[in-house]
């Protein structure tokens, strides 16, 4: 026993004490976060606040006063926080997460949360100035009714919609240079009349006319969607005002209801959380295979740097090959779980940084833990016995291939089984050998209950298969750590295991 | 009480036969040498008294124990196939060996840098393993295998690949425990090492014991049949070879050997040869193991090809003489 674990201090050091380990463990963690904080940045770099004007054509009279009303300073700033704030209520829905409101004055409502207590509104307002781009400067020209359309929309070729703000030589905008931009055309309206009032031979039933819209070339596609839903907007505001109906009431009347969405379960009502809820589990099941096949990859590498640099049989004269084979499996095992606790710990303090913790339970952390035992046990022997019967790395692949097509099996089988996580097939799917621990991860952390008889007979499946494939590899690696020369196929390690 | 003991032992690789029916006893206390052409089964027969390897049929005892497996702390044993880590540090090496072989821990530091201070290493502790030299590491290897002080110790080719002053450093370190009491069976297909050092030579050939005794009885075996003459003056070989009773005459470094016919004795060869050529020096040619080696080898050599193979050897391994 003191053997075994003074190979196995010295296997955990070997590969924790190099700087390639660290760096390793280091370099996802940081890609990703500068994934999650650089990236959004980098696709927000909008283009220059597009400033010019939109020229309507409206022979109603009815639609030109509402739109110019509507990309008022005023009105286009509420806007945007509008959009902001229902931005940030999705979040809050799919996440737990509460954003501060920029709209709101004083200290944020939501103080109970650190989060958003910690972003004073200014804050918030600057982020989402970062978040959604500045606001874009637009003046509504109306034109008159009889303006030739076609003249007209010849001037939008002259505009540059993505404009740098002019700026004079000391840096101070250039007000003059601006105004001129501001002139500039960006987009033609052009609304007939039928498009608000009826024609007079028309039916009540009948649909009203549609508008034409110019835009200029590269104008910023959300400018021109704004555009649109404004007129839109103001179209039907002007039908309803036409009608002698009061358009506030109107409005407030078909404003669509919103809906609490709930799931019923036996512990009582919970929000529903359909994203967390694949995410979870997803997330359990890729930190079990990531920190197996870490630790299993070092394994393998280790056994073959013993066997080539021939220092195989030095230590063999030391030690049985068994007490080398569960020293090397222990200490690379240790190397795993110093992974899935690095990382899960990461992830739990993320969550606790997010107020989402209740996202997991604890018992399903034990379960990972009891599950990456079995799951690095099956590896590890068959990376010990692989690594024991080939001397070069090289030499490893042609039998690693198969292996490896089998363990990526699980990240296959994701989606289905979160699907339906108590479905024939996911049910199947634990008790197959290999693979069930992958899948129990999965099942486990996701939101149904899973049978605690399913659970038991997973584990114990798992245990045999752990017994059986130590000791058919404790075999493989007795005959092979000494073998050199033409690398071994599955048949020669299947005899060397009724041999040995 | 013999220290190994092997009975019946055979062995076979596939279709190979490795060790055929090999039989010999190591005493406590001595030191044997075990020597074969290469290919003999000397490695073989190493790993299967260290339980490395299994016999097919056949008995061992070491330590009085039937494997070494179940006495491996007593056992030091430096393989033919021996390696360092290359990225781990001397020091740490023969740290993580010694611990092991269940040195002491208190032991442990005071073994590891008495013993890199003995082989002149001591400031190599801190580097990695592959900053060495391959001589080097062979010591560093050689200490791997005897830092546990152990009753048996089993050197499988210690001397291959070190230069002269390694090569006596080693063979010194050998002494010296051997005077300590300390059983070594070592091999080696270098015959002057065997001969400097064994109390006892086992040759092994075709995985066959084919001699089994002290070096110089082994020498006396084989009668000497040359005469080593250096003359005074220079002098035709053809002078030489016309005398009576001689077979042929070889020119070696500074003089001629002079072999007899086989119905001459040595010894009236040496007296003819005193009273024909004046002579600063002038005696019998001893048999080295090397020419015991080859005579025995040739006797089963097949081809010409493997005879030309095995002279070669032979002079190689008696340029090899001179240094050590």
């Amino acid at each position: 026993m003191r053997k075994i674990f003074t190979i196995a201090v010295r296997e955990f050091l070997a590969v924790v004490a190099t700087k390639g380990f660290v760096l390793g463990l280091l370099i996802p963690p940081v890609i990703m976060a500068v994934m999650v904080t650089l990236l959004p940045r980098l696709m927000n770099q909008k283009p220059p606040t597009v400033v010019g004007s939109i020229a309507i054509i409206d022979q109603s009279g009815l639609v030109a006063p509402r739109l110019t009303d509507a990309f008022s300073k005023d009105q286009m700033e509420k806007r945007r926080a509008d959009k902001f704030r229902e931005a940030s209520a999705e979040v809050t829905k799919r996440t737990g997460v509460a954003l501060p409101d920029p709209t709101k004055g004083g200290p944020d409502a939501n103080a109970a949360n650190p989060m958003a207590a910690a972003m004073n509104n200014p804050i918030a307002k600057a982020q989402m100035e970062q978040a959604m781009g500045a606001v874009p400067e637009l003046t509504v020209v109306t034109l008159p009714a009889d303006t030739n359309a076609d003249a007209t929309k010849t001037q939008l070729l002259d505009a540059n919609p993505r404009a740098a703000l002019p700026l004079k030589d000391d840096g101070t905008p250039d007000e003059t240079k601006i105004a001129t931009l501001r002139k500039q055309k960006l987009m033609l309206l052009v609304i007939p009349r039928e498009t608000v009032v009826r024609a007079a031979d028309a039916k009540e039933t009948d649909n009203f006319a549609g508008y034409q819209l110019f835009t200029a070339p590269r104008l910023d596609p959300e400018v021109t969607a704004d555009i649109r839903d404004q007129a839109n907007r103001a179209i039907i505001d002007a039908r309803l005002a036409s009608n002698q109906l009061d358009v506030d009431k109107v409005r407030s009347l078909v404003e669509r209801p919103t809906a609490d969405q709930q799931v019923v379960t036996a512990a009582g009502e919970r929000k529903q959380n359909e994203a967390a809820a694949m995410l979870v589990p997803g997330a359990f099941m890729f930190l079990l295979w990531m920190s197996v096949f870490v630790a299993g990859q070092y394994l393998l590498t280790s056994t073959i740097e013993e066997k080539s640099s021939r220092v195989m049989e030095v230590l063999l004269s030391a030690t049985s090959p068994l007490e080398l084979m569960v020293g090397k499996i222990i200490g690379k095992g240790a190397v795993g779980l110093l992974v899935l606790v690095l990382y899960a710990g990461a992830g739990i303090l993320a969550l606790i940084a997010a107020t989402m913790l209740d996202l997991i339970a604890w018992q399903n952390v034990v379960f990972l833990l009891v599950y990456f035992v079995i799951a690095y046990f099956i590896v590890a022997s068959l990376m010990a016995a692989i690594g024991a019967a080939v001397t070069e790395l090289a030499e490893a692949q042609a039998l690693m291939t198969p292996i490896n097509l089998v363990l990526m099996i699980p990240m296959l089988l994701w989606l289905p089984i979160m699907r339906n996580p108590n479905g024939t097939f996911a049910q199947v799917c634990s008790f197959v050998p290999l693979i069930n621990p992958f899948v129990m991860v999965l099942r486990i952390s996701g939101p149904e209950q899973i049978p605690g008889w399913q659970i038991a007979a997973s584990i114990f499946i798992g245990v045999l298969t752990v017994v059986a494939l130590v000791w058919a590899s404790a075999k493989i690696f007795r005959v092979g750590v000494l073998m050199y020369g033409k690398p071994p196929n599955f048949s020669t390690l299947l005899r060397w295991v009724r041999m040995a | 009480m013999s220290a190994i003991q092997l009975t019946n032992l055979t062995k076979t690789f596939g279709t190979k036969l490795a060790v055929d029916n090999l039989n010999f006893a190591v005493e406590e206390g001595s030191l044997i040498g075990l020597i074969g052409p290469n290919g003999a089964g000397k490695t073989t027969t190493i790993r299967m008294i260290m339980s490395i390897i299994f016999p097919d049929s056949g008995q061992i005892s070491v330590l009085g124990k039937a494997s070494a497996g179940e006495s491996k702390d007593l056992i030091g044993y430096l393989p033919e196939e021996r390696g360092v880590y290359k990225k781990m540090k001397v020091g740490a090496f023969l740290t993580y060996i010694a611990r092991l072989k269940n040195v002491p821990e208190s032991e442990v530091s005071r073994r590891v840098n008495g013993w890199l201070e003995r082989v002149a290493l001591a400031d190599t502790a801190k580097k990695r393993c592959e900053e060495l030299s391959k001589g080097m590491q062979q010591k560093v290897q050689f200490i791997a295998s005897v830092i546990h002080q152990p009753r048996l110790v089993i050197l499988d080719e210690p001397f291959s690949g070190l230069d002269p002053v390694n090569s006596r450093l080693l063979r010194s370190l050998v002494h010296d425990l051997h005077t300590q009491g300390t059983t070594i069976i070592f091999s080696t297909h270098q015959m002057s090492q065997a001969e400097a050092l064994c109390d006892r030579i086992v040759m092994i050939h075709q995985g066959k014991k084919v001699l089994d005794d002290t070096p110089s009885r082994i020498r006396n075996q084989f009668d000497p049949r040359a005469v080593f003459i250096e003359p005074v003056d220079a002098i035709p070989e053809q002078a030489l070879a016309a005398l009576p009773g001689v077979d042929r005459v070889r020119e070696v470094g500074g003089g001629f050997e002079v072999f007899a016919k086989d119905s001459e004795p040595a010894s009236t060869m040496l007296a003819r040869l005193a009273a024909a050529v004046p002579a600063t020096r002038l005696e019998v040619v001893r048999p080295s193991l090397e020419d015991v080696f080859i005579d025995i080898v040739k006797g089963s050599a097949s081809s010409d090809e493997e005879l030309a193979e095995l002279e070669a050897l032979a002079r190689g391994s008696r340029s090899d003489t001179s240094g050590d």
